[in-house]
């Protein structure tokens, strides 16, 4: 393989958040900013930049020294230090860089293991270098197949299933208990941002109606426009919470705001219907002894994060099996790789072929004399030569092929061949075959 | 074999392949499974009907009388019943319950010795239509309301204690649709109920000229009743949900098999099925 696949990048492990911050290469043009050039080597490059990880996949020429080339590239278009992000850096060649796209494409290596965005990230990532004209052969093979290595990992595995965040875990429970949620009215009480997220999350599972009440009646109102909600009065929280199947409570009331004797009066006017309480404030907004009452299903933070943790490692289970397809997807990808360095070989053989063919055709035809001046006998004798030299290489073409299908075969083949027929044009080194030189006569 | 024995044995057959399709089917997550669990219950039901069918030709308002008659339409009743649940709630879990309880039910038919109830010519199609048909339905919503509370019991029990839901448990509805089973039992099962009581007394009257006679199966249908009662009032006066119907759609239903197999095979009963 003459083409070198690299990828350096730093993540959420390698590096602190001011550091990902500083190192970021949004809307950044490899092509136009100067990283691919003869120069450097590179032929190919996309850039990963999310808030989680900055990652720069190359295709370029394996006898130069990319990494420094894409470090020095890098600090210059963040006016940082090039010490500091090679401390932070990771470099991956070749099929340890595609394993590892692979897997970010997965998201085996997110921060939370799993999580959807990542993909999608690396699609716009992918469009943005086909946009720029920097992806060509490799990297349009490579990204193509991480998309579907992704999908693989996705229909096969339980990598992605499961809720692992607080929000989601708090709306699965909330269809295990009312199934469809489109009936269901939810009630924000405090107007914080993680109730805010919770409510975006239920109103994207279908729940119709938010009621908002908090304490700030303005911050509410604010809120309720923004999610399309109706914000309630605060001092009428406990006459407008019967209306509500799911609560979500998260004031920073110092003591608890809704307490078991208030929940008992709602549930009879609701005559038992079904309640949901999310106490995601800390301290709790909720007596915790309501959850003792019928009809009554009260979660706070500590035991939605119970919930979200034993995801998480049903997840990392999972995450093994993943990593198996990853794997097989690699194999397979170097597979192509390798018939792809074959490509070359083939040319340049024929064409050597074809060199040697002609100049021995010219030799010829200049034998030949007047003779050769008949263009029948010229085409003729051409067409000999030709198809001679190609048959000639059929055997041993078919031979590398087949080779070439074989784990490190088909590389060692190749530059045996490449030496063999001396296709790059190699001089000998001095010292070689030192048997077969004559051995000078002593000066004695 | 006569065409009546070939008949029972594919019904048996069929009842049989499709709990046990359904059941793997829950075991292994298999939507094919389920569809083939369905359509051999499906095929089972419409063999079992025409079973039905031929044994009313066979034997007119006579066959009311017969034991292995009424065991078999109940299991029909069962299956109908499941049917219609499935058709209007989507709960296929309801076939676990259904099959294997119409199967044992449906043997009885075909193993009981043949034993008759006199009854009154003039009678036939009032008791049979108000009395058995109204307290099959009832019954049977009831064995689908136990078997809904069961399962409801068991995922209440893992959402309230926050315990981790995982394998089988995760593959179940959500409990509001299991209260809602419940609720289809008490709602039409109770009316139901009450009208093949009074039936049955009214029948009592006319054969024996008097409306109770502390009958062990008449005390024990009059308890069943009263607690049915509560039940449909508590749904319906005080609003009771979830846990508590419940834990009542169990208990009348146990009761209820206690009255229907303990009380008609082993006491002096006028619903005797000693031969």
């Amino acid at each position: 393989m003459n083409q070198s696949i690299c990828l350096l990048g730093l993540n959420h492990r390698t590096a602190p958040v001011e550091v990902r911050e500083r190192y970021a290469l949004p809307n950044v043009d490899p092509k136009d900013q100067g990283l691919i050039s003869v120069e450097s080597g590179v032929k190919e490059a996309m850039i990963l930049s999310t808030c989680n990880r900055v990652e720069l996949v190359t295709v370029g020429r394996e006898d130069k020294d990319t990494v420094r080339e894409i470090l020095r590239f890098w600090a210059n278009c963040c006016g940082g230090d090039v010490h500091e992000l090679q401390d932070h850096t990771y470099t991956h060649r070749n099929l340890d860089a595609v394993t590892h796209l692979f897997s970010v494409a997965s998201s085996l290596d997110s921060m939370v293991l799993g999580e959807p965005q990542i993909l999608g990230q690396l699609k716009q990532a992918y469009r943005n270098s086909v946009k720029q004209g920097a992806s060509g052969v490799i990297l349009n093979r490579l990204l193509h197949k991480s998309f579907s290595v992704a999908k693989r990992v996705r229909t096969e595995t339980k990598v992605a299933s499961n809720a692992v965040s607080i929000s989601f875990a708090a709306v699965e429970l909330a269809k295990r208990i009312f199934g469809d949620l489109a009936n269901q009215t939810a009630m924000l009480v405090g107007a914080g941002e993680m109730a805010e997220l919770a409510a975006t999350h239920l109103l994207s599972a279908g729940v119709k109606r938010m009621l908002i009440a908090n304490r700030t009646h303005a911050r509410g109102c604010e809120l309720a426009s923004r999610i399309q909600g109706e914000a309630v009065l605060f001092a009428e929280l406990f006459e407008r919470m019967a209306e509500a199947d799911i609560v979500i409570s998260s004031t920073g009331a110092t003591q608890t705001v809704i307490q078991r004797r208030d929940v008992q009066s709602i549930m009879k006017r609701r005559r038992n219907r079904p309640m949901f309480f999310i106490d995601i404030a800390v301290p709790r907004d909720i007596d915790p002894d309501v959850n003792n009452l019928d009809n009554i299903y009260l979660y706070d933070i500590d035991d939605l994060k119970e919930v979200v943790e034993e995801n998480l490692s049903q997840r990392k289970t999972e995450a093994a099996k993943a990593m198996v397809i990853v794997q097989e997807e690699t194999e397979k990808f170097a597979c192509w790789l390798r018939s792809l360095g074959l490509k070359p070989t083939i040319l340049d053989l024929l064409a050597g072929g074809e060199r040697i063919a002609r100049k021995e055709l010219k030799k010829t035809l200049r034998r030949l004399g007047p003779k050769a001046d008949d263009p029948d006998v010229s085409q003729a004798l051409e067409t000999l030569v030709l198809s001679l030299a190609h048959k000639l290489y059929h055997q041993p073409l078919d031979f590398l092929k087949r080779r070439a299908q074989e784990e490190d075969a088909g590389t060692r083949y190749i530059d045996v061949t490449r030496r063999m027929f001396n296709l790059d044009n190699e001089l000998p080194t001095p010292d070689a075959h030192p048997d077969r030189r004559k051995p000078k006569p002593s000066e004695d | 074999m006569n065409l009546t024995e070939t008949l029972e044995l594919a019904v048996l057959a069929l009842y049989f392949l499709g709990a046990v399709l359904h059941i793997l089917a829950v075991l292994i997550r298999g939507p094919l499974l389920r569809s083939g669990g369905q359509f051999a219950t499906l095929l089972g039901f419409g063999l079992h009907t025409v079973d039905v069918g031929l044994y009313m030709a066979r034997y007119g308002s006579e066959a009311l009388g017969h034991g292995p008659f009424y065991f078999s339409l109940m299991a029909w009743t069962l299956i109908i019943v499941s049917l219609v649940l499935n058709w209007r709630l989507r709960m296929h879990f309801l076939a676990l319950t259904s099959l294997p309880l119409a199967l044992i039910v449906y043997s009885f038919a075909t193993t009981l010795p043949s034993m008759e109830v006199i009854l009154p010519e003039s009678f036939m199609g009032l008791w049979f239509g108000l009395h058995i048909g109204t307290l099959f339905l009832s019954i049977c919503l009831l064995a689908m309301a136990a078997s809904a509370g069961a399962v409801y019991l068991f995922l209440e029990n893992k959402i309230k204690g926050k315990t981790k839901i995982t394998g089988l448990s995760k593959d179940l509805p959500s409990l509001s649709l299991f209260d809602q089973v419940n609720a289809w039992a008490v709602n039409l099962g109770f009316p139901l109920f009450t009208v093949g009581l009074l039936s049955g007394f009214l029948w009592a009257h006319f054969t024996w000229e008097r409306f109770f006679s502390w009958d062990p199966k008449e005390v024990a249908a009059i308890i069943v009743w009263l607690l049915f009662a509560f039940l449909f009032h508590q749904r319906l006066v005080n609003g009771w949900r979830g846990r508590k119907p419940a834990k009542l759609a169990i208990w009348i239903f146990a009761l209820s098999l206690i009255s229907m197999l303990g009380i008609n095979f082993f006491l002096e009963t006028h619903h005797s099925f000693q031969p």
